[in-house]
Parts: C-alpha cells; structure tokens; sequence
C-alpha cells in the first residue's frame, strides 16, 4: 500500500489508514492533504480520503474522491477495496461485491479482503460464492481455527451437512491430544456439540450418539448434552433410555412442555392434533397421574392433562385445578385456560364448574363440598373468570355484569378495569374501551404494559394525539415520534397506521406501515455483525438458527399484516386521487364525528408546529457536531405527503406484493390483495393466478367467490382479442378454465346462484352473492338487498345467549348497503336491526354505546371519583366483632 | 378469625405513581370527596400513609397529616382510615393503626388524634382498644352528615422527658 510514495508520503499513508482503524479521522484527513499536495493525483490516498469523509457524513464528497482515486489507479487493489468499502457502509452490498471482485483480481490472496467478501457473502446468501471464498482462506491459513470453523459453516448453509462435518473432523485431526486448553473448554464444547447436531441433521443418528458419548467429558454444558442425547435417543427408536433420561431432564425442570410431549412419544401416546382414542387418553392419564406425585410443584404436569381429558374426568381435573388459582389470586387464568374453548364441548363445562363455585361461595364462603372458608378475593377472582368467560363466548352483557360486580367488590383490582375495557371493545364501544383503560393506566402510572393497552385502545377509538401523548409517557426524552421509532415498536405503528387509514389520512398511513417495513429490513441489517462474531466466539448453532430464522423474517405476522395494509393504502391512492380521498373520508362520517375530527386535526397541527420548532432547534445544534451518530436528518416528509403523491400507486404495491407471495403464500388475504392490485394492472394472467391460489386455498371464501366472479366478468367483456398478447392470454385462459370445479360450462350467474345454495344460512355468503347478483345484472338490486335482509340471525351457544352473526361481519354489510349497493334506506334499516344485536356498538348507535348522551362515557369523560356512587358502608354498621374499620374517622376538614 | 387460609397482608406508601389506588379506595369508603391538599398531605406524611394490600390487592389505607412545631413534637391527625367491606374483620385495620402509632413513638410525637362522628360507636370502641380517648365533642362539625357533631379522639404519648 502506497507503495509508489517516497519513504515520508509512504509512510504518511501508513498513518492515514491507522488514523481510520482508531477513528481519528481529522489527523487522517490531515496527513491525506499533506500528501496530496505533492502528488494531487495519487489514487489511493484519494481513495483512503474519501472513506476518512464517508465517515465524518460528507457522503457526496467521499463517492467522488473514492471514484477519482479508482480512477486514477485502477490497477490498486486497495482502490477497489476501499470503494467496496464504501458501498458496504451504504448497505449497497451488489455493488461492495463487484468491487471486492475486482481487488482480489488484483491481488488474489489477500486475507482481508476475502474475509470481508465471505461476510457479504453470507449476508446476500451467495452460498456457493460464500463456500467458495471460505475454502480459499482455509487453503491460505490452515493454522487458523476460525477458517476450518467459517469453511465448515459455509458448506453447512449450502446444505451440505455431511460434507461440514468431515472438515470439522479434519479439524480435529490437527488438534493436539490435550486440546482443548483451560480457556478455550466452552468453544470447543460448542463445536462438538455443533458437530452432533450436524450428523442429526445429516441423518446419522448413531454416529451422533457414538460422538456425543465419545466427547462426553469434554463437553461443559451438560444440559444441551443431554437434550441432544435424549432427542437421539428418540430418533434411534430406543424409547426405554430415552424415558429414562426424560426423566432426569424433568426433575431439572418440570416445567417445560417439549420434556412432557419427547415423554409421551416414548410411549406412543403423542398426536399432533391432540386427538386421542380412550384407551390412550386412560394410559395419558394414568402417566400424567404418577408424574404428578412426582413433581408436585410443576403447573405444567397438572395443566396439560386439561388439554387431552374429556368430560367427566375433565371436569373433575379442571376444578381441581381452578381452585388453587381463584384462592391464590391469579390473573392470568383465563388466558392460560383460553385455548379449551376451541373444544365443543369444554366451554359448557367449564361455565358449569366455575358458576357452581360462584354459587357455593356466596353461599357459604367456601368451594362446593369444602368446609374449608375462602379469602374474601376468592370470589372477586371468580368474578373476573367469569366475565372473561362470557366474553369468550359474546355474551357481552353477562360479562359486564360480572366485572361491574367485581369492581364493586374491590374497586382497586386494575386487571378488572383492563378486562372491562376489553369486553367493551369486543361490544363495539371502543370510546369506553379507550377511557376504562385509561382508568386502569391512572391506577399505576410506572407500569408500561398497561400504558401500551391505553395507548392501543385510544388509536382504536381514533384518538390518536391523545394516544400519542400517552405513549410517549414511557419514552426518553427528546425527539419522542422517533424515539418509538427507533424502538421498532411496531404494534404502535400498527395501531396509529390504522386510524390514520380509517381516518382517510393515506399519507400518515402509509409513512407508518411503511416504517414497519423498515423494521423488518433493519432486523435483516443487524445481522451482519454476526457472521464475524459468532465464527470467533463460537456460538455456532446458534448462528445458523438465527440465519435460518432471518431466512423467514418477512413471513412473521407484523410484516404481513404492514404490507397488506400498505397495499390497500395504495390501492386507494390509485382508485381515487389524492385531492378526493380526504373529503371521501369526511363526507361518511357523522356531523359530530366530522367536527371532533377537525378539532383534532387543528390540535395536531398545532402540535406539529411545536414539534417542528422544536426539532429544529434540536438539529440546529447538533449540526455542527462531526460524530456520525448524534446528528439524526430530519425526516423531509414527516406526515407522508410525499408518499401519497407517487406516479405509480400500483408499481410500489407490486414490491410489497412480491414479498407477500414470496413469504406468505399460504395466506388468503396475500393473493386477495395481489388480485385487487393486478387487476388494476390489467396483468390478467397474474389476477387469474392469484384467483386460482385463493379458491386452492379455501374455494368457499367470500373473498374467493367475489374474486372469481370479477375476474371472469371482465375478461370474458373485454372484446375480442387482436393482437398477440391478448390472443395469447385468451388461449391460456380458455385452457385453464376447466381446472376450475365451480364453472363446468355453467353461466357466471348459475356460478353464482349455486354458491348461494351451498351457504344459505350464512350472513357473509348471502352478502358476497348479493353484490355479485348486483354486478351481473344491475336490474336486480332490489332482490339484492332482499337477500341480505332475509338472513336470519341464530342463537348458536347451547346455554342459549350468544347469537350467530359477529358485530364485524355486520358492520361490513352496512358498509356494502351503503356504499356499495346504494340504498341508504336499506342500510338504516340494517343499521336499526343490528342496533338491537349490538347494544354497546357505537357503530351501530346501540342504545348502550358511548353515542347516547345518557352514556357515562359519552362527551367529555370524568374520571371515576365522583361519578357513580358506590355502596357507601356509612349505613352499614352491623359488625362481626365490633371492628369496624371502614368509618372509623371522617374528616372533612382538611 | 374469619378466614382458614393465611394470607399476608403488607404495606405499602404513597406515591404520585399509585395515588390513584388511594382516591379509588376512597371513593368507596367515604361519601365526601377529598381535595387535592387532602392527597399532598397524604403525600408528605410519607411513612405516616399507608395502603394495605391483601395478597397483592389494595384494600385499605390509612392517610395521615403531620403537623409540626419548630423545635417541638409534632401532632399526628389521621385523616382517614378505612378497609373495603369484604376485607373487614380480619385485622387490617388494626395493622395499619399499629403501624402509625409505632411511627408515633419512633418519632417525637405529642399526641395522635382524629375526628369520629357521635353516633359511630364501633369506630369509637375501636379506638378506645388501641388506648384512645375522647377528649372534646365539637357541635356541627359535619355539614351534610347528621348527626353533624363529632368527637375528638386523642392518644397522648409521654415526652421522653418525662419518661426518665
């Protein structure tokens, strides 16, 4: 390296490249220039320049310095390697390859550049470049451990396992006899145990066990030992040891469920549905019996019998292990016992035993058949079961009367105030919700999670300044959007992204949902550090699982649910102009509604305005400063205005679309929204595509049905086919159209008449058969909305209160009436019908929501403290032992 | 007493973090609605107020105001004292009163006194065991309670002077 120099710019140069290492960039910045100033044009000092300024955030200066030093050198490997360099730390990791590329052209064996190439490699998946690259730095530097360890790893990823495993044993075969030394027994237990996993995932399950046996005394975490030997012994059909083991690994710890289920499948007594015959539910229980007196302090041993026992038995083991929980006072209860409401029958059991409970202990203070007494919270336990039970269930009123009767027992309990919260939301009454969790947050201001159920609820009521000012409660100091920004919270961005989207705020929308895409591809980012880290400290199977689970970051449910929100967002921006969108949002709203949304939107402005002010006060000093991190640029579109005026709506949905189908094919909604947006991209093949990936799905869907309908109605409208491209399409369309069970040469009305037939008695087929009814044949509105409103609403629970038809499915065919079918007065008189359904709906106006001025939660909310009066005990001076406690003093003086 | 079961009772101050939990109790205990002095005092006494928590849950507060003399002992006025129904008569009151009245003697206190409405006898009976005695009745006290007298209910303690 600057070897061109005389012996002082040369050694200058020396300086430079330290001066980077150690981050002193102004010493190398200076004995850069003093280089230059006798020779302006040496290439690499150019180079190593502008990667000094790369560093100091003068971006535009260090790509033209860097291209200039290319340029002026480009036989330098360290030219190339600096501009790769510098197209690393922009994340342009394509173009950091090309160059990497190019330098090694040049200097083919140099060590640091081969490593920096294999990272980018394993980050960009390169696999068989990243395989490629490790041998080559093993075959310059066999002495180094971390090459055999790199070489191995990559041949693993490249999904030759076995083939990793003989480098790891030619690894070994250079060790010494007394290897590994003192420091190095937790590395070296990590690779033999990385090397067993390996043979497992090879297949090679004895060979494993002999290895794992063999190392047994060099291995220091001896619980992976024994988790690895047991899940071998498993796998080598050896269920006797394996039992055995289990065991051990249970008394270490008796709670963990993988341990329960590796135990059953010893005994055959393992399904993956859950479903078993009676003989082994005996044998299951009878197992899950003697384990029990065994580790009498596990909760597991004792929960997970509820899953497989039936009836009787079920009902006899869920009171017995209901009753410690209500007596202890356990608020998670419920949602520890909320997935046996999936059964048929479980939910009617558990009613029966836990109001059993409820009747004997207000009678009598204690449980059914006990003579021993309860504590006074055991009932407001009960109580609070219950009301989550009957919410389970919709019975929405019975609930609210549970939790009424339990905040009147002990008005200080703040889970009761959360669960009532809950249920409102569930009625339809998300303003009440909003202000109980609000209640319930003032109860405890330093409890965060509570402080996120408020802020989560306010953003459902649409109240998002409020709910902004709430959650920034709990974040640092400063810049606070950004700081929940920089925290990736993204249930908030979520929540916020909706209301806006409800609001008909697409620009803030969208800059939220889009901030989750962020996230995601932030996560992806973070993984680079440790393709270096973990090599040299070993943590390999751990490294590969995180590799594996980056590989399907973009299928986690947060990703999906942005993206498809996202797309909608632009699938409005392309249906109607931005100019109208707001004003659309505005019209349908009611005139209360309007005039509350615009006094929010004044008070935002209002907000912003300070923000800004302040923001800029805020980077006004910070510019000055040269470290790269304290200065954060000022986000130049803050409320997503730039967003919305994009050329093409439907070519940025297409990126987000393209991740979907690749990471979420199995779900409807994916090819749904790839449907809608292909659609509008007059690519029929691909909307056929997506038509036949939906009925593959579930052909039965409303959504499916719909889908088909349009897509056949508007292609088969379209005339008759001219050029090439539409000829082509046509035939392949008349190719396909047989695979497709619902058509068999039958009209699209007969389609959709049977379809009808099929799902007679439900509401969101009766809907979706309506529209389509309306979009075949306009004529046929009137019958249309007969359809709709013929539909009869069940009572579907066997304890006779819950009825069929959910509050969201109604809401929607509201919507339909009313906007799609436009027949205002159909849609009030649904809007009446189901006011009656849903009393808490405020959007229905049920005569219990927050809408109706009698409503404690209507107009501006008080808080509880002088609102309604509770029992006041001033009355009640009956005593047990002449304590009483409650009215001992009065004062009213203070 | 009442229950079969043991069930630790503990306690707990008053911060601006769980004030809530003391104007909830409040609200239910007492049909007066107390200012905001009411809970800076609280606030202030600090080892004075207490909320007493039943296995977790809050069911009963004692709140006190510390009024001090440069120099002097001070004077202990229990504002209010109260434990939601379903948790009487298992002795939380009297945890928290013993509480305060340990305070009082660890600190240099003159007297601990309060305000009891004529006709509640239990309250006054209750007092009375923990060595309380009535030492004034003041006509109309109350404005909207009847009957509106009330009595002063006072604990002495002897100085430490005197005590040597």
């Amino acid at each position: 390296m600057g070897a061109s120099l005389p012996p002082k710019e040369a050694n200058l140069f020396k300086l430079i490249v330290k001066s980077y290492e150690t981050k002193q960039y102004k010493k190398g910045l200076k004995a850069a220039d003093a280089i230059l100033k006798k020779f302006p044009s040496h290439g690499e000092t150019l180079s190593m320049k502008g990667l000094t300024l790369n560093c100091m955030d003068r971006k535009t200066e260090a790509y033209e310095l860097v291209r200039l030093g290319v340029k002026n050198d480009i036989k330098s490997h360290v030219c190339w390697h600096v501009f790769g360099l510098l197209y690393r730390s922009d994340r342009e990791y394509r173009e950091a390859i090309k160059c990497y590329r190019n330098a090694l052209r040049i200097d083919p064996e140099n060590l640091e550049i081969l490593r920096d190439l294999s990272l980018l490699q394993a980050q960009m998946r390169d696999l068989s470049g990243f395989v490629e690259t490790r041998q080559q730095l093993l075959s310059l530097k066999p002495n180094h451990r971390m090459n055999w360890i790199g070489f191995a790893v990559s041949q693993h990823l490249n999904s030759n396992a076995s083939k990793a495993v003989e480098i790891l044993e030619a690894f070994e075969g250079t060790l010494e006899d007394d290897y590994p030394p003192e420091n190095e027994i937790c590395e070296h237990t990590e690779m033999i145990l990385y090397k067993v996993s390996l043979l497992e995932e090879s297949g090679a399950f004895a060979k494993a066990l002999e290895e794992l046996h063999k190392n047994e005394s060099k291995i220091v975490d001896k619980l992976s030992y024994k988790e690895l030997e047991v899940s071998l012994l498993s796998k080598l059909g050896r269920p006797a040891e394996a039992d055995k083991l289990y065991r051990v690994l249970l008394s270490m710890n008796p709670d963990n469920y993988r341990y329960y289920e590796g135990l059953q499948k010893c005994f055959g007594l393992y399904s993956e549905s859950g479903q078993y015959s009676s003989d082994k539910i005996e044998k299951l229980s009878a197992l899950y019996q003697s384990l029990s007196e065994k580790y009498t302090r596990s909760s597991a041993v004792k929960r997970i019998p509820l899953d497989f026992l039936q009836d009787e038995s079920f009902k006899e083991a869920v009171a017995k292990y209901i009753k410690p929980l209500l007596t202890k006072g356990v608020p998670s209860l419920f949602s520890d016992l909320s997935s046996l409401y999936d059964h048929p029958r479980k939910p009617d059991i558990l009613e029966q035993v836990v109001v059993e409970m409820e009747q004997s202990i207000r009678a009598t203070g204690n449980y059914p058949g006990s003579d021993v007494k309860e504590p006074p919270s055991t009932l407001l336990w009960t109580l609070f079961f219950l009301a989550q039970h009957y919410d389970k269930r919709g019975q929405y009123d019975v609930a609210l009367g549970k939790i009424d009767e339990a905040i009147a027992h002990t008005p200080t309990v703040i889970d009761l105030y959360s669960v009532k919260s809950r249920i409102m939301k569930h009625a339809g009454d998300l303003t009440a919700a909003a202000a109980l969790a609000d209640e319930a947050r003032c109860m405890d201001l330093a409890d965060r999670y509570i402080n996120s159920e408020c802020v989560k609820r306010m953003l459902q009521a649409d109240q998002v300044t409020l709910a902004e000012k709430t959650a920034v409660l709990f974040t640092k100091e400063g810049d606070q959007i950004n700081n929940l920004h920089d925290m990736q919270c993204m249930w908030y961005d979520l929540a916020s992204g909706d209301s806006y989207f409800r609001q008909g705020d697409l620009g803030r929308a969208l800059k939220r949902f889009l901030a989750v895409e962020k996230h995601y591809t932030d996560i992806s980012e973070d993984q680079f550090d440790f393709h270096s880290y973990c090599l040299r400290k070993m943590t390999l199977r751990s490294y590969v699982d995180m590799l594996k689970f980056q590989d399907r970051l973009h299928s986690f449910p947060y990703f999906h649910k942005a993206a498809i929100r996202a797309i909608r967002c632009y699938l409005k921006l392309h249906d109607s102009p931005k100019s109208t969108a707001e004003e659309d949002g505005m019209s349908k709203m009611a005139p209360a509604q309007k005039k509350k949304m615009k006094k929010q939107k004044k008070a935002e402005e209002r907000a912003k305005k300070e923000a800004e002010s302040k923001s800029e006060e805020s980077t006004a000093g910070g510019v000055s400063k040269s470290g790269k991190k304290n200065v954060k640029p000022v986000d130049p579109d803050p409320h997503g205005q730039k967003l919305i005026q994009v050329e093409e709506p439907m070519a940025e949905a297409s990126k987000y679309l393209r991740l979907l189908q690749k990471h979420s094919p199995n779900s409807l909604e994916t090819h749904l929204v790839s449907f809608e947006v292909n659609m509008r991209k007059q690519k029929f093949l691909l909307a056929f595509q997506a038509v036949k990936q939906m009925l593959k799905l579930d052909a039965e869907n409303p959504d499916s049905h719909r889908s088909l309908i349009k897509f056949l109605l508007k292609t088969e409208s379209t005339s008759a086919p001219t050029t090439e491209a539409e000829k082509l399409r046509w035939s392949v369309l008349e190719a396909e159209r047989p695979s497709i069970s619902q058509l068999q040469n039958k009209s699209l009305t007969e389609v959709n008449e049977e379809f009808l037939g099929r799902h007679k008695d439900s509401l969101v087929h009766r809907a979706a058969y309506a529209e389509m009814l309306c979009l075949l044949n306009p004529s046929k509105k009137t019958e249309a909305i007969k359809i709709i409103e013929d539909s009869t609403n069940k009572v579907v629970q066997t304890n006779g209160a819950q009825i069929e038809w959910k509050l969201k499915d109604c809401i929607t065919v509201h919507k339909l009436l009313d906007t799609a079918l436009l027949d205002s007065e159909a849609a009030s008189r649904w809007k009446s019908r189901c006011a009656e359904y849903f009393p808490w709906s405020t959007y229905f106006e049920g005569k219990r929501s927050s809408v109706m001025p009698d409503s404690v939660y209507n107009t501006s909310r008080k808080t509880n403290e002088n609102g309604d009066t509770p029992n006041h005990p001033m009355g009640q001076t009956e005593l047990s032992d002449g304590q009483v406690e409650a009215f001992k003093s009065l004062s009213v003086s203070t | 007493m009442g229950t079969g079961r043991e069930v630790s009772v503990s306690l707990d101050g008053v911060r601006d973090k769980n004030l809530m939990q003391l104007k909830k109790l409040n609200t239910v205990l007492f049909p007066v609605r107390y200012n905001d002095k009411y809970y800076a005092d609280a606030i202030s006494s600090g080892e004075f107020t207490k909320l007493a928590y039943y296995s977790d849950i809050c069911v009963g507060a004692i709140a006190c105001r510390l009024e001090k003399k440069e120099g002097g002992p001070m004077r202990v006025y229990i504002m209010t004292l109260g434990v939601l129904a379903p948790y009487r008569g298992i002795g939380i009151g009297s945890k928290l009163l013993n509480h305060v009245l340990d305070m009082c003697s660890k600190q240099n206190t003159s007297e601990i006194f309060l305000h009891v409405q004529t006709n509640n006898e239990d309250a006054i009976k209750f007092y009375k065991k923990f060595g309380f005695e009535i030492t004034e009745t003041i006509q109309d006290y109350y404005i909207n309670i009847e009957p509106r007298d009330c009595y002063v209910v006072t604990k002495s303690f002897a100085q430490p002077e005197a005590n040597k």
